[in-house]
């Protein structure tokens, strides 16, 4: 009499929405999620189950969050279970492990039939999610990038970097993991050098205890090298900077011409000022000292003389030039070997093997 | 012609008033013993020489200079040209440095000879040029300076003609420090004129002195 009931109300509501296709489109989402819902609730499980089932095909369709697809996978395999369709109800918890490993019903809202059976779909099922950084720079060494494996159930799992053409590139790890597993990776290849490659994929091979494939998932990787710019070296000393190491022969003739020249100006003096009987005998004394004094300033300054001073000047500036090429050259080293590995991360994608 | 000299300082003192400001003064003086010699040919020749004592003193602010002098000593009566002459002379000179190496200076030379029955008082009006550069490195500088008597006053029976002088020498400074030595040579000649003779005086001597500068 209630299954006769719900036919009947099935019927009704197929043509209604046959009568407005219009209207059923512009339902939303959450509309026909709900009201899944509240048909669960209301124990009408085939209106549940019908509802939810278009409720998924929508979401799925339209790339809704996994949590928004998790609810409704979990009310329909409840509802398919309590329609007595016991293998759909696990083909669906099934399908919602797979989604989202780390997805447990709760147990205040299903009652323990729906949770056993889930938890049992679960610990059949050998699947695997990846949470990873989506775009991170990394420093190549030990742990440089991080990456959570988590597990639907115990399983044995082989973790590999590979490229693209599914060749192996580095191996991560291989081993039992329970719930979940955080692997690392330094960065490097498998010779323990800087990836020459732009993509790699990682593949998380799951497997049964008795070592049966169950699942891959793979995450493509963009890989890119970030090298930091090196700096100039710095120029050597201008020669507008440097001192003249040499003295050149301007100021030894300025000093013997100018004591000559002042000579013979202090000795026709008094020609000059018309003075012409004045004693000559100072006035030589004077121009000779002059002069005396311009010939030894052109032994003091001879062209070609080394001029310590200078050249100790000179020399201070080439070692500060020196020091500064030492440094920037140490810091370019530095800045050469301070390579980073840029990773971008892609969507994962789940892979199935073909069943028996 | 006093008038015009006192103008033309003024002016150069105007021009390089607005360059003195928030200029440093730069003082210097010096002492210096030279051996004088005048030789004055006329109606009553007289040759003479002996040492004087000269101090000098100059304050620079920026391209002002002021410069004040005194000499004084006695010369000796070469042979039979009559007693020995004390001999005092001052200067004070307003000048302005037209280049880095030449300076222009104007103001009143006073001489004094003291004779035996009067004494004998010059004042010359002098426009002064001076050029000063270094020729060995920065330790030898040296100078020359001319100077021509604009106006003169004297009490002598002759009436001036006119009158010029020169002096020329080295500056030695060795250290950083403001000790300077000169050695220089100084003449001035003036002529004197009467109506039946001319009197020629010629004063020269070897200047040989130290000083402190600060630049």
């Amino acid at each position: 009499m209630r299954g006769a009931r719900h036919v009947a109300r099935l019927c009704a509501l197929a043509w209604a929405l046959g009568a407005a296709p219009d209207a059923l489109r512009a339902q939303s989402s959450d509309t026909l999620f709900a009201t899944g819902v509240r048909a669960y609730k209301n124990l009408e499980f085939d209106l549940a189950a019908w509802l939810l089932r278009r409720d998924l095909a929508k979401v799925s369709a339209a790339g809704a969050p996994i949590a928004a697809r998790s609810e409704g996978l979990v009310y329909l395999g409840a509802a398919d279970l309590f329609r007595g369709r016991r293998d759909s109800a696990a083909a669906v918890f099934r399908r919602l492990v797979m989604l989202d490993p780390r997805y447990r019903p709760s147990r205040l809202v299903f009652p323990p039939e729906v949770t056993s059976l889930f938890d049992g779909v679960r610990l059949q099922t050998k699947t695997v999610a990846v949470a990873m950084p989506r775009d991170t720079t990394i420093v190549p060494g030990p742990g440089a990038f991080g990456m959570w494996i988590i597990a639907s159930s115990f399983q044995l799992v082989d973790v590999t970097l590979r490229y693209e053409d599914g060749a192996p590139f580095r191996p991560l790890y291989s081993g039992p993991i329970g719930d979940s597993l955080n692997v690392q990776w330094d960065g490097l290849d498998a010779a323990g050098a800087l990836p020459s490659i732009n993509r790699v994929v990682l593949r998380v091979a799951s497997r049964a205890p008795t070592g049966e494939l169950t699942g891959i998932v793979q995450v493509p990787l963009g890989l890119s090298l970030s090298r930091p710019d090196t700096l100039p070296l710095p120029l050597p000393p201008a020669d507008a900077q440097l001192l003249p190491e040499r003295a050149r022969s301007g100021a030894a003739m300025r000093a013997v011409m100018g004591g000559a020249l002042l000579s013979g100006v202090v000795a026709l003096l008094p020609a000059v000022v018309g003075g012409t009987d004045a004693r000559s005998g100072p006035r030589i004394a004077v121009a000779g000292t002059i002069g005396l004094a311009g010939l030894v300033g052109y032994v003091l300054h001879r062209p070609g003389r080394p001029l310590t001073a200078n050249v100790r000047a000179n020399q201070a500036l080439r070692d500060a030039w020196q020091q500064r090429v030492a440094s920037t050259t140490a810091e370019n080293v530095r800045r050469r070997r301070d390579v980073r590995v840029v990773v971008r991360t892609g969507d994962p994608t789940t892979i199935q093997p073909r069943g028996p | 012609m006093n008038l015009r000299l006192v103008c033309l300082a003024l002016v150069a003192a105007v021009l390089a008033a607005g360059e003195a400001r928030a200029q440093m003064l730069s003082p210097t003086v010096s002492a210096s013993l030279i051996s004088t010699r005048v030789r004055s040919q006329g109606q009553n020749p007289f040759i003479g020489a002996g040492p004087a004592f000269l101090g000098q003193g100059a304050l620079a602010l920026g391209r002002l200079k002021l410069t004040a002098s005194y000499l004084q000593g006695t010369l000796n009566a070469d042979g039979p040209f009559g007693a020995s002459r004390p001999l005092v002379e001052g200067t004070l000179l307003l000048g302005v440095r037209a280049l880095d190496w030449l300076t222009l200076e104007t103001g009143p030379h006073a001489r004094a000879y003291s004779l035996t029955a009067s004494t004998e008082r010059w004042l010359f009006w002098e426009l002064r040029a001076r050029a000063a550069t270094a020729f060995v490195g920065s330790a030898v500088r040296g100078y020359a300076e001319l100077w021509r008597v604009l106006g003169a006053d004297v009490n002598v029976p002759e009436s001036f003609d006119h009158g010029q002088g020169g002096e020329a020498g080295m500056i030695i400074r060795l250290a950083r420090g403001p000790l300077e030595g000169r050695v220089g040579y100084r003449i001035d000649h003036a002529v004197l004129v009467a109506p039946t003779y001319q009197r020629r005086e010629t004063v020269d001597g070897l200047v040989i002195g130290v000083g402190l500068s600060w630049h």
